[in-house]
């Protein structure tokens, strides 16, 4: 059979893409057009009736105060997630690449914290949060100090420091591979040349990682938007609601207050906000990348 | 050669990887459901699940049913769509009462020619259907446990001579000065503060759905409202006196509950449903529930509020068949006059059953308080038509009042410019429908406009 014509390559596609296009296709892109149908309807999740209702559903949204502050919540949370994320991983990373004895532990250590599920470390953490903690700053203070996940900052606080925790050990193996790629005789050849450690780490090691940051910062981008496991089980949205990141709304919305149109509609707005951020940074990044 | 048996191979292996996929895609679709000889069982209370399952497999056994008993921690209505959504229903499902409402017009199969209909006051209907089968009477309440009360009065504790706020706080006083410096404690979640607390200013009135659609019209002054005047009165005192009041809002339910199962606390507002979590400290033996004390003299302050909790309701839809729809209403049957179901029912699950020719006594002191109130026709009913973000809208406003961040104003300001912008659908479907009303509200809060009296602080 000739190789070329359309038959054969159709077949070979199927072959070998085609279950995984089929499985995309039915849990992913249908899911997400029937969704787009949906955010058009007055729907309420179980009903039998779709009540078309055009637009109303979108101006809900815009009127909806309470969306946009735990969007808000979101970005403030997002924002310094990713930065301390990418710092403490990127000092991990060098710190478990330098060499230093038994450095393979660390790394497993290190990572460990990402082989928990979200929920069990919310909880785990609320454990420490809440009555490790407190009792031990009783214990030095002699009065009652009420526990960080009750004040409305703290509770913010506390996402952040677990999600940190939680992640910088698996974009630290990132980094780790970053690390590696680079090759030893080019951080040599700088080093002979003069540099000093520290510029040689600026301007050889870290342009020639461009890729591993790349990546990096898209994954902790996306991930911190769409947290919800950690926001359930760490503080479920308290003190005073003021913890409700931008997807427990939604999904508050769609399922607990049965508002479905609105909640899909509301979820449209973080998938597009999150896949404009996402495509941003990653074309910002890989136009500067640079091979070695 | 080598090649074409290569690319046969390929094929072979790519065509059971497809096939196998779509199997499991399909084998997923009936393997509750579809099998049309299966009583598919939706149960919603985590805490009797284990004990489902076994009598399920006794079921099973004595009658030759096929059982077969689901739980899920989603929420219910969330994880009933799913279900829907893949034609796919349980043929019985556990809800609670507002899914009866939401649900049931679509969904549920008509039961008003069943034999229990008459032995309950409970059952749910909608336009004139009786859709929803009660599970188990729940009450709210003020939990007290009257051995750590005992140990410092040194006298015999009765609940009767506390109807009052002002007598309450007496007592108050006198366990403070006995020793137990904080008497009281406080559930900071929010369907705790305002699922169950809130919601009693506007049951333990004449006529709920009036009083909330004029709130909804603004017409209604909370701060200079009775009822809610004396309820609020009583939180403070609650509040005042907390175990935790300084980290009000961070403590958690199972530490509350375990200092007032073993008596470190006497007082702690929620109903028999607690006793789940109660049971598995150390409990004394005096525990029961009180109605919450208030000052006033609509005699509100004499009853508990509550009613059926949990329904089952039997789907209609075609996904399900005619013989199944038949199992499940044996099953019932089975749970309300088989002496087993009953047994089930009452101890093995501690519940307290809603069924008048059930006569077991409920086997833990919540219960036996809850079925005390009951037998009497001192409950108030439950208020089932609030729209489905009231708990936690409201209940991040109750947190701030807990919390000492906002003023009783403040609180009454949230919460009538909650009710301003709220969703009355729900209100307005079950004022729209009189037969639903559970026959205990008619009796209750008979003159709360009269009680000015209510303010003592």
């Amino acid at each position: 059979m000739p190789k070329t014509k359309l038959s054969y390559k159709v077949g070979q596609f199927l072959m070998f893409a085609g279950p995984a296009a089929l499985l995309f296709a039915l849990v992913v892109i249908v899911p997400f057009f029937y969704g787009l149908y949906l955010t058009f309807t007055s729907w309420d999740g179980v009903s039998l009736q779709k009540p078309f209702v055009g637009l109303s559903n979108y101006s809900a949204v815009v009127a909806d105060t309470d969306f946009w502050g735990s969007l808000g919540i979101t970005v403030i949370y997002s924002v310094i997630t990713v930065v301390v994320t990418n710092v403490v991983a990127f000092l991990l990373a060098f710190l478990v690449t330098s060499g230093i004895k038994g450095q393979n532990i660390f790394r497993a250590g290190f990572f460990i914290p990402n082989l928990i599920g979200g929920i069990v470390l919310g909880y785990v953490w609320k454990f420490i949060f809440n009555r490790a903690f407190v009792s031990i700053a009783s214990g030095i203070t002699g009065a009652t100090v009420p526990s960080l996940l009750s004040t409305t900052n703290g509770a913010i606080f506390c996402l952040i420091f677990v999600s940190v925790w939680q992640y910088a050990g698996y974009m630290m193996l990132i980094y780790i591979a970053g690390f590696m790629s680079v090759d030893a005789s080019l951080k040599e050849a700088a080093l002979i040349d003069g540099c000093s450690p520290r510029q040689a780490m600026w301007h050889v090691t870290i342009p020639l990682m461009r890729s591993s940051f790349v990546t990096c910062i898209f994954l902790s981008t996306t991930r911190c938007f769409m947290v919800y496991d950690i926001n359930l089980s760490l503080t479920n949205g308290e003190p005073f609601g003021s913890s409700v990141l931008a997807a427990m709304h939604v999904y508050r919305k769609a399922f607990t207050e049965k508002n479905y149109g609105v909640g899909q509609a509301e979820a449209l707005v973080l998938f597009i906000i999150c896949a404009v951020i996402g495509l941003l940074q990653v074309y910002i990044g890989k136009k500067g990348e640079v091979e070695a | 050669m080598n090649n074409s048996w290569k690319r046969i191979g390929t094929t072979a292996l790519a065509a059971l990887a497809a096939v196998g996929m779509l199997a499991s895609c399909g084998g997923g679709g009936d393997s509750a459901g579809g099998d049309s000889d299966t009583l598919t069982i939706f149960n919603s209370k985590s805490e009797i699940q284990s004990q489902f399952e076994e009598m399920a497999e006794k079921y099973t056994e004595e009658t030759g049913v096929k059982t077969e008993v689901y739980y899920s921690s989603d929420t219910i209505s969330a994880h009933l769509s799913t279900r829907y959504a893949s034609h796919n229903p349980y043929v019985l499902s556990m809800v609670d009462a507002k899914d009866i409402y939401s649900l049931g017009p679509d969904h549920a199969l008509d039961l008003s020619g069943e034999d229990w209909v008459s032995d309950t006051t409970q059952a749910i209907s909608v336009d004139g259907k009786v859709l929803g089968f009660p599970v188990s009477i729940e009450a709210r309440g003020l939990m007290y446990n009257a051995d750590a009360i005992e140990a410092i009065t040194g006298e015999e504790f009765n609940p009767e001579d506390y109807q009052t706020l002002d007598a309450f706080e007496d007592l108050i006083d006198e366990l403070k000065a006995g020793g137990m410096e904080t008497p009281t404690g406080v559930l900071k979640e929010d369907w705790s503060l305002a699922g169950h607390y809130l919601p009693q200013v506007y049951e333990e009135r004449e006529d709920p759905t009036a009083f909330l659609e004029d709130l909804h019209n603004g017409d209604v002054d909370l701060n200079s409202d009775a009822k809610f005047t004396s309820l609020m009165d009583t939180f403070d005192v609650l509040m005042e006196n907390n175990y935790a009041k300084d980290s009000a809002i961070s403590a958690e339910r199972e530490v509350t509950s375990q200092n007032f199962a073993e008596g470190k606390i006497a007082f702690l507002f929620g109903g028999n449903w607690d006793w789940a979590v109660i049971n598995q400290y150390d409990y004394t033996d005096g525990l029961g529930i009180m109605p919450v004390p208030q000052n006033t003299d609509d005699g509100s302050n004499t009853k508990l509020v509550g009613g059926g909790s949990k329904y089952f309701f039997i789907d209609s839809s075609s996904d399900v068949t005619d013989e199944q729809r038949q199992m499940a209403k044996d099953f019932l049957n089975w749970l309300v006059t088989d002496p087993e179901g009953q047994d089930f029912i009452v101890n093995t699950c501690s519940m307290v059953s809603p069924f008048a020719s059930n006569t077991l006594e409920p086997s833990d002191p919540l219960g036996a308080s809850v079925k005390q109130y009951s037998d009497a026709g001192n409950l108030i009913g439950n208020f089932n038509g609030l729209p489905d973000d009231h708990y936690s809208v409201l209940g991040a406003d109750f947190q701030k009042y807990l919390a000492g961040q906002s003023s009783r104003e403040e609180f009454a300001a949230a919460i009538e410019s909650y009710w301003a912008g709220a969703d009355m659908s729900n209100v307005e479907s079950l004022a729209n429908d009189t037969s639903s009303s559970s026959s205990t509200t008619d009796d209750a809060a008979a003159n709360d406009a009269a009680t000015d009296d209510g303010a003592t602080e």
